[in-house]
């Protein structure tokens, strides 16, 4: 099953490397890791996307917990939550099929144009994995494809709960 | 992220807060602080400013008798080192230090790390690293040790940033002590071991989430509805049995595991991680269980009924197939300090998570305030007498008319004389699991055995290690031919600083646990483990290396006599003994296989018909 776990993570040389490596070692999956600095200059957070029975999520959760660095961790696909992804996709303006392109971006309010070339567009969307996928193979069916990059996810929980390092 | 907890350098009390010192010179400071008194390490260019402050400390601070404060004993190896400060630290329970250069220094100290992480054993090395401004360029002797030691260590500090060298160093202690102890490894430039700075005397790195879990566990309790869950379920049982593991001599837990198990008459099987955690010549001791455990323990283990581990953490050494392992038990009750442990490999019924001793404690003074009194309602008569049946019917046993020196008869030659008050450490290996089945352990922290990695050549550098911690007690390695050989250097370690370490061979030519497996699962295709027609003469190899006593015991008439002379030696001695190469480990409970599965051998009864001849595949299990 899915699963969608967030890490807070002193900022320490080599505390990423040192999460990666316990996934690793331990025989984890990780099928996206999205990092990046919080409002807290001090603290990263991580957001991993794995997958595991209840078991193996948990034992993945404790072992996580146990590193130095680990300020607080969750498992945010236990309860209602949000996520993102972010879609970055360059395509070909030969063979592009103008008008259903301009539907289909007016079908996407999330989809916008961010960079315009000679011979190319660069397309921009965020949305949940499955939307990201969606607009994607939409797309891919009206342009060809010459360049595609895409972030891991990002999610926090739903409502007023606040995943806050412990202190 | 800079926010070392400041302290003002004149509020921190101590006496050098302010002075001025180099990165090296805090380095001894903060060793000397942490009460270190032996440091073992081997010298090179990326550590030299550390060296030399130790050299400088120890001239200018002699001890009332002239002794340096702060010895460094030098090994062949650095391996030698890190399994010496190991063997100090499971033998002393404080931290064992390692100081080393880098590169090839620090690299040869990974398997001790991770034998130290594997068995919670707190160490900390310190590794000389390329200057800061060198890292990542290839540097001469540049290894990416943080990387490294990531994988395989509690934690690891590269220190950066000259500012943060003393708490880090103070953190590091911190680390490898509390919680479930284990390694740090702490890589230090050698421009930080340069830089100048201001010696602070106090403060540590902020590390919120660890303090806070650790905190968590340590005030820890139990109160009245879980003590009362735990009495209930145990008042439904009539076969209790506790397994204890290392957790238990780790936490200093003994003395509460044993006034609790004396309390309600409970029966004690320990890990080989846990030998000495209670008493193993106490009638309900049953001694080890798993793999190679005492037949009698295995069986209590199958015929219990409520199982309660304390500190051990169901390995497959002791549980190979979990849904089996205690079958019979109804209940089991868990007690840990890593929460990771719990439900990892077997569901526990009831569990607490935190001190040990202060749990057992609670629990035995709830019990016996409501009126849980076993003993004197003779409540286990039973299943005492069922255990004491047990140890009688399937009591350890060997070949005792065998023309040839039997492994066991010399163990217990050396048990008769030191009747389990001597420091026993180990190679890897038949002869390992026949110090841990065939001696006596009275006391916890005299058992030094590398339980979880299994690395062959612990034994002989632990052995230094601990006779460091402890000059009061007789320090014995007992190691094998094959064992000895990969640390064989230090052997002139034990007679360089004049330690009075005996050291066992029990010489079967060759790799004795490995031919076990390779007659059992492998037809008895000896693939690279015969060692008979190696050509080294051990006696000369110790004598070469300064040993006044060593000797060849070859003749089983004069056993006793060269066993009672070889203890009594007044310094180091080294004895070979040319033990039956075709001994085995038994009883065996083979990877993957059930406690039903046994084997016993031919010399301890088996209450299960044993399999003919055991003509396994070779096996997936490990
Ligand atoms: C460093 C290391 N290499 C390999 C092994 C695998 N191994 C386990 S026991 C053993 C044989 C040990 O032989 P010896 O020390 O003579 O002990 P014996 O079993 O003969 O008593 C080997 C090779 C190991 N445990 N450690
Ligand atoms: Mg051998």
């Amino acid at each position: 099953m899915r699963r969608i776990i967030a890490i807070l993570l002193q900022n320490e040389a080599g505390a990423l490397v040192r999460v990666a490596g316990l996934f690793s070692a331990r025989g984890y999956n990780i099928d996206s890791l999205t990092v990046a600095a919080t409002h807290d200059p001090a603290i990263s957070r991580l957001t991993l996307v794995t997958s595991g029975d209840d078991a193996v999520i948990d034992q993945i959760v404790k072992q996580s917990r146990k590193l130095i660095d680990v300020l607080e961790i969750a498992d945010l696909s236990r309860s209602d939550h949000l996520e993102s992804e972010l879609l970055i996709v360059k395509i070909g303006l030969a063979g592009l099929a103008a008008a259903e392109f301009d539907a289909c971006m007016r079908r996407h309010p999330a989809a916008c144009v961010v960079d315009q070339g000679a011979g190319s567009r660069v397309v921009q969307f965020s949305g949940t994995g499955r939307d990201v996928n969606a607009f994607f193979a939409e797309l891919s069916n009206l342009a060809p494809v010459l360049e595609l990059a895409r972030s891991g996810t990002a999610a926090v929980g739903r409502g007023d709960v606040v995943l806050t390092p412990r202190t | 992220m800079n926010a070392v907890l400041e302290d003002p350098p004149e509020t921190t009390g101590h006496p050098l807060a302010g002075a001025a010192m180099s990165g090296a010179d805090v380095v001894v400071q903060v060793l000397a602080d942490e009460g270190v008194e032996v440091v073992f390490g081997y010298s090179g260019g990326a550590i030299l400013p550390v060296y030399d402050a130790v050299f400088r400390y120890n001239h200018e601070h002699p001890k009332a008798d002239g002794a340096e404060p702060l010895p460094l004993i030098v090994p062949a190896n650095e391996q030698g080192a890190g399994f010496m400060a190991q063997g100090y630290a499971r033998a002393s329970g404080r931290v064992g230090v390692a100081l080393v250069t880098s590169g090839p220094g620090a690299t040869n100290t990974v398997t001790p790390v991770r034998d130290a992480m594997a068995d919670s054993i707190p160490i900390v090395v310190l590794c000389g690293q390329v200057p800061t401004g060198a890292i990542g360029t290839d540097a001469f002797q540049e290894a990416p040790i943080s990387n490294i030691m990531a994988a395989c260590a509690k934690h690891v500090f590269l220190v950066t940033d000259a500012d943060r060298l003393e708490a880090t160093l103070r953190t590091a202690f911190e680390i490898a002590r509390t919680g479930r102890p284990g390694p740090v490894v702490v890589d230090i430039p050698k421009d930080i071991q340069n830089a100048e700075l201001r010696f602070r005397g106090s403060g540590t790195l902020p590390l919120p989430g660890y303090r806070a879990r650790l905190r968590a566990i340590d005030t820890a309790t139990l109160d009245a509805a879980r003590c009362a869950a735990f009495f209930d379920a145990l008042g439904r049982a009539r076969r209790p049995l506790i397994y204890a593991g290392g957790g238990v001599i780790a936490g200093d837990a003994a003395g509460a595991l044993r006034d609790f198990a004396r309390a309600f008459a409970m029966p004690v099987t320990t890990t080989l991680m846990g030998l000495g955690a209670v008493d193993t010549t106490e009638p309900l001791s049953l001694q080890m269980l798993g793999m190679h455990g005492t037949a009698f323990a295995n069986y209590a283990v199958e015929d219990c009924d409520f199982l309660i581990a304390v500190g051990a953490r169901f390995d497959d050494r002791v549980a190979g197939v979990p849904q089996a392992f205690a079958g019979g038990a109804r209940y089991i009750a868990h007690f840990d300090v890593d929460p990771a442990e719990i439900d990892k490999v077997k569901r526990a019924d009831w569990h607490h998570l935190g001190n040990l001793a202060r749990a057992l404690d609670t629990l035995r003074i709830y019990g016996l305030q409501h009126g849980f009194r076993p003993r004197e309602q003779d409540r286990y008569a039973p299943w005492h007498a069922h255990l004491a049946a047990l140890k009688r019917t399937h009591a350890m046993n060997y070949d005792r008319a065998s023309a040839q020196i039997q492994p066991y008869a010399v163990i217990e030659a050396i048990n008769a004389i030191t009747r389990g008050r001597a420091i026993i450490s180990t190679g890897v290996g038949q002869h390992q699991m026949w110090a841990a089945q065939y001696f006596d352990f009275r006391e916890p922290r005299l058992w030094l055995t590398s339980g979880s990695m299994g690395t062959m050549g612990f034994g002989l550098p632990a052995a230094i290690g601990a006779q460091f911690a402890r000059r009061d007690l007789p320090v014995i390695d007992i190691d094998g031919d094959a064992s000895i050989r990969m640390n064989l250097g230090e052997l002139e370690t034990v007679t360089t600083y004049g330690l009075p370490i005996k050291v066992v061979v029990l010489n079967n030519a060759g790799d004795g646990m490995v031919r076990q497996w390779q007659k059992l699962f492998f037809k008895g295709r000896f693939s690279a483990t015969d060692k008979s027609l190696h050509k080294k003469d051990f006696v000369r190899a110790a004598q070469a290396d300064g040993f006044e006593w060593a000797r060849r015991l070859a003749d089983p008439a004069e056993l006793p006599a060269v066993i009672a002379e070889f203890v009594a030696f007044d310094g180091p001695a080294f004895l070979e003994v040319v033990i039956d190469p075709d001994a085995g480990v038994y009883p065996m409970v083979g990877p993957g296989m059930t406690y039903a599965q046994m084997i016993t051998g031919d010399f301890i009864a088996s209450r299960q018909a044993q399999p003919a001849a055991v003509e396994a595949g070779p096996s997936e299990m490990f």
